[in-house]
């Protein structure tokens, strides 16, 4: 064993300070560059341009923006359950779209992901840091389900990105075991189905064999854009379009990936659907 | 002459041109060189592909790098099959091998080289589901990426197939898995849906007592069709595509795809997007191998080591956020450059964390390797001997673990990689030869997979700061990809190293400008998940989780 050299206590990465990690903490947030929700600039902009929407439309890989004709005036609309956050609609139309660098918001249901050229909606929660958005979730899980949360992770068909952040949440930095959060080996003891991928044609038995075997009360969550939507791989021979086509589903976290404090927050709505 | 630019050949790819002529003769229908480093060598009848297969292997010495098939049906009213090798261990050329299988024939088939070069199988068996075309001789007929569910007349990758077509679902049908029989011979099927938070595979062990006397992998459950989505796509949108392929694989992926379309339009991005490129990408291997190297640390019981590599891991994936504003570097290149700028004060902080990181990460794997109780279970585990890694044609840290000396960065040399010296030890003849050695020590288990990749961390550092040293200071990122210069029916192929190994994708364009006609992905995962079948042998089912780590196989890289 290596000595632990007492000189340098707050910063020694072998030692057990609490310090260890503190620094690291500091940007619990977003970087300023991140690229996370898109939102709606310049709101109050005169009649929308037909060939700026064809352009935003061609741009988007994931079919994310579509325009139709309501009442002879032209109207924008966003999934926000489909966008990976490429920025490409913010290049092609600085004055119709800006990537934001806040994480978009987790919804409870697929139609809160439609949203149409508004102000941003109220964000309650997204300026919150891992460390505020886990104490509130560990008094929500104290509070419905005494104890701790249970969650199986279920990769059905995903780029393995989202597993990447989902396996960040465990890590002694966002350490998410200790607001009573803790990943299980089987369904059987899983209170809570963290989703991600796009419901692979290939994974689809196994993903109904799993919702089955998960006891009741349970939550489904769906991760990333591809879990909510299909994302870029959309709906074709090979995907579902959005696990909802296999299990239920009662939360949903847009994002590609989305960031684990965002994780977090789908988890806070996952603990209010169980009852 | 440059080799991103599509002028000029290189001087080893037209003397493989003249070899293949002289030795075929009118057997060929056509030899060229093209793109700087392919030699292009078309077969008149499929009948002539295991010869030359067999030629390529043994004379010009390359290594089956990916067998690309394509639905040329409507243009030449036949299927083309191409097999590329890579010859890097002499030179910078790929030879890639063509004939034609008639089209027109209800059940097309072409001969198979499974038996001749074992690496094959798995590309002529995706070949069969995708594309409908019977290899004969292959030994192993079960399907591979369509599952029991799919009905048996289903090709995707036919042109004729729509990509949103819902297939019914077909009951009843099982796949076969190889059976050991005798005495206390027991299966332990595992997966899809694993305990950890990994991905899905399906694993059957057949076990006498804890030792694992076979194991079968069943893969492709993430399959999601992203060689046919790209079909459909944009150029612009098939590298966001390309990015999702896997997703901690994201430079190298989406570097490959934009190479192949940048040599078919002779483009050259500026050298500075090329340095930006390939920061990214070392950073891409730092977070991956932090995070590898910490599942191992988990997978031996000691989360000691783990949180703390887990901490670094994390640090570099915010660096990656600062740097690219993406945590898994999504966003980073584009055709043609990139889309992200290192300014100074991003270039200091990239500096500046890497050496913290490396500082600590220093600290860490010496308290690894003065613990027993993590080395021993290292050691001697997972042997993949160098010439089953050959024969397999194993892939980045998994070959250079079993002894084999290759790299795409340095055999292949891409963007800024051709500037910087990957491998020191090149240098002087007392390098050479102690690296040699090195080499030759290396005994392939799961120590030697962990050693490289504490060896790539450190050197991906160094690499950083090379580059970051000698930045460009034209601020230019982006070079523009002129329309008329993306010609129909142009093919090209682009190749990367990332953390697992060569990443290496064939793009051809469609008609329509900037649309895609076939894009063939073959990651190193592809290429490196039968060897854990060979790992694991007289290995305890214990240390199985242990020994996948150690080969760090991406399943969406591999199921596409």
């Amino acid at each position: 064993m290596i000595e632990m050299d007492k000189k340098e206590p707050p910063h020694d990465i072998l030692g057990y300070h609490i310090e260890t990690d503190k620094r690291a903490l500091e940007g619990g947030r977003a970087a300023p560059g991140f690229r996370g929700d898109v939102g709606f600039p310049e709101i109050d902009t005169p009649p929308l341009d037909a060939d700026l929407c064809r352009k935003v439309e061609e741009v988007c890989a994931p079919r994310a923006i579509s325009s139709k004709e309501v009442d002879g005036k032209l109207r924008l609309r966003l999934d926000k359950g489909r966008c990976i956050m490429c920025g490409l609609c913010e290049e092609a139309a600085p004055s119709l779209f800006r990537i934001q660098s806040k994480y978009a918001k987790p919804v409870k249901t697929r139609s809160d992901l439609l949203v149409e050229r508004e102000p941003d909606r109220a964000t309650d929660g997204l300026g919150q840091s891992h460390e505020e958005l886990g104490k509130q979730l560990s008094k929500k899980i104290t509070k419905v389900l005494g104890r701790s949360l249970a969650i199986r992770e279920v990769d059905a068909g995903s780029c393995n990105g989202c597993e990447v952040e989902v396996a960040a949440l465990n890590n002694a930095i966002y350490d998410i075991e200790r607001f009573g959060v803790q990943f299980v080996a089987s369904p059987r003891h899983a209170d809570v189905l963290l989703v991600t991928g796009v419901g692979s044609r290939n994974m689809e038995a196994a993903l109904r064999r799993t919702y089955d075997a998960t006891p009741d009360p349970k939550v489904v969550v769906a991760v990333g854009a591809c879990a909510s939507t299909g994302g870029i791989f959309g709906d074709t021979y090979a995907t579902s379009g959005g696990i909802s086509s296999v299990v239920p589903v009662d939360v949903y976290v847009p994002g590609c990936p989305p960031r684990p404090e965002a994780l977090l927050y789908g988890l806070l709505l996952a603990v209010d659907r169980i009852r | 002459m440059t080799a991103g630019g599509g002028a000029g050949v290189h001087p080893g790819a037209a003397v493989r041109q003249l070899m293949l002529q002289q030795k075929f003769g009118e057997r060929l229908a056509s030899a060229r060189s093209m793109n700087w480093n392919e030699v292009h060598a078309d077969a008149r009848r499929k009948e002539d592909i295991p010869e030359l297969c067999l030629y390529v292997r043994d004379e010009l010495k390359g290594k089956l790098a990916t067998i690309v098939c394509s639905d040329e049906r409507r243009a030449k009213r036949s299927f083309v099959l191409r097999y590329a090798f890579d010859i890097g261990d002499v030179e910078d050329v790929f030879v890639i091998v063509s004939a034609r299988v008639d089209g027109d024939s209800p059940s097309p088939t072409f001969p198979s080289v499974a038996l001749l070069l074992p690496a094959a199988t798995m590309y002529e068996r995706e070949i069969k589901d995708m594309f409908g075309l019977i290899p004969e001789g292959n030994p192993d007929g079960r399907p591979l990426t369509l599952h029991e569910h799919w009905p048996g007349d289903v090709f995707p990758l036919r042109k004729e197939f729509e990509l949103r077509t819902k297939v019914a679902r077909v009951e009843g049908g099982d796949y076969r898995f190889l059976k050991v029989e005798g005495e206390g011979v027991s299966e332990i099927p595992v997966g899809p849906v694993h305990a950890g938070i990994i991905e899905p595979g399906h694993f059957r062990f057949s076990i006498l007592g804890e030792t694992v006397v076979n194991l079968e992998t069943r893969l492709f459950y993430t399959h999601r069709g992203v060689e046919k989505l790209a079909e459909s796509l944009s150029l612009d949108q098939v590298v966001l595509l390309s990015e999702r392929i896997s997703g901690d694989e994201a430079v190298a992926n989406s570097s490959a795809f934009c190479q192949a379309v940048e040599r078919i339009a002779g483009v050259e991005p500026p050298p500075r997007a090329l340095q930006v490129r390939a920061v990214c990408a070392e950073l891409e291997r730092i977070y991956d191998h932090l995070g590898t190297l910490a599942g191992l640390s988990t997978d031996v019981g000691f989360p000691y080591g783990a949180a703390r590599l887990n901490i670094l891991k994390e640090r570099m994936m915010r660096l990656n956020e600062e740097v690219a504003g993406s945590r898994l570097l999504f966003g980073v290149n584009r055709l043609g450059g990139v889309g992200i700028d290192l300014q100074p004060e991003k270039a200091q902080l990239v500096k500046s964390t890497a050496n913290n990181v490396l500082e600590d990460f220093s600290r860490i794997v010496k308290l690894l390797k003065n613990d027993s109780s993590v080395m021993d279970r290292l050691r001697g585990t997972g042997v993949i001997p160098p010439n089953v890694a050959a024969e397999m044609g194993l892939l980045g840290v998994a070959a250079r673990s079993s002894g084999l000396d290759i790299d795409t960065r340095r055999d292949h040399p891409y963007g800024a990689y051709r500037s910087i010296t990957t491998d020191p030890y090149k240098d002087t003849p007392r390098r050479l030869i102690e690296h040699e050695v090195e080499m030759a020590t290396k005994r392939g288990d799961v120590l030697a997979r962990f050693e490289t990749m504490v060896g790539e961390v450190v050197n991906s550092v160094d690499i950083i700061r090379e580059l970051l040293g000698n930045l460009d200071s034209d601020p230019e990122l982006l070079s523009p990809v002129p329309k008329e210069a993306l010609r129909p029916f142009a093919n090209a192929l682009g190749y990367a190293e990332s953390h697992r190994g060569q990443t290496i994708h064939w793009v051809m364009l469609g008609k329509e400008s900037g649309t895609v006609f076939r894009y063939k992905v073959r990651t190193a995962s592809f290429a490196n998940w039968p060897a854990i079948e060979a790992a694991v042998l007289n290995d305890i089912v214990a240390d199985f989780p242990l020994i996948n780590k150690s080969l760090d196989l991406s399943y969406a890289g591999n199921d596409l």
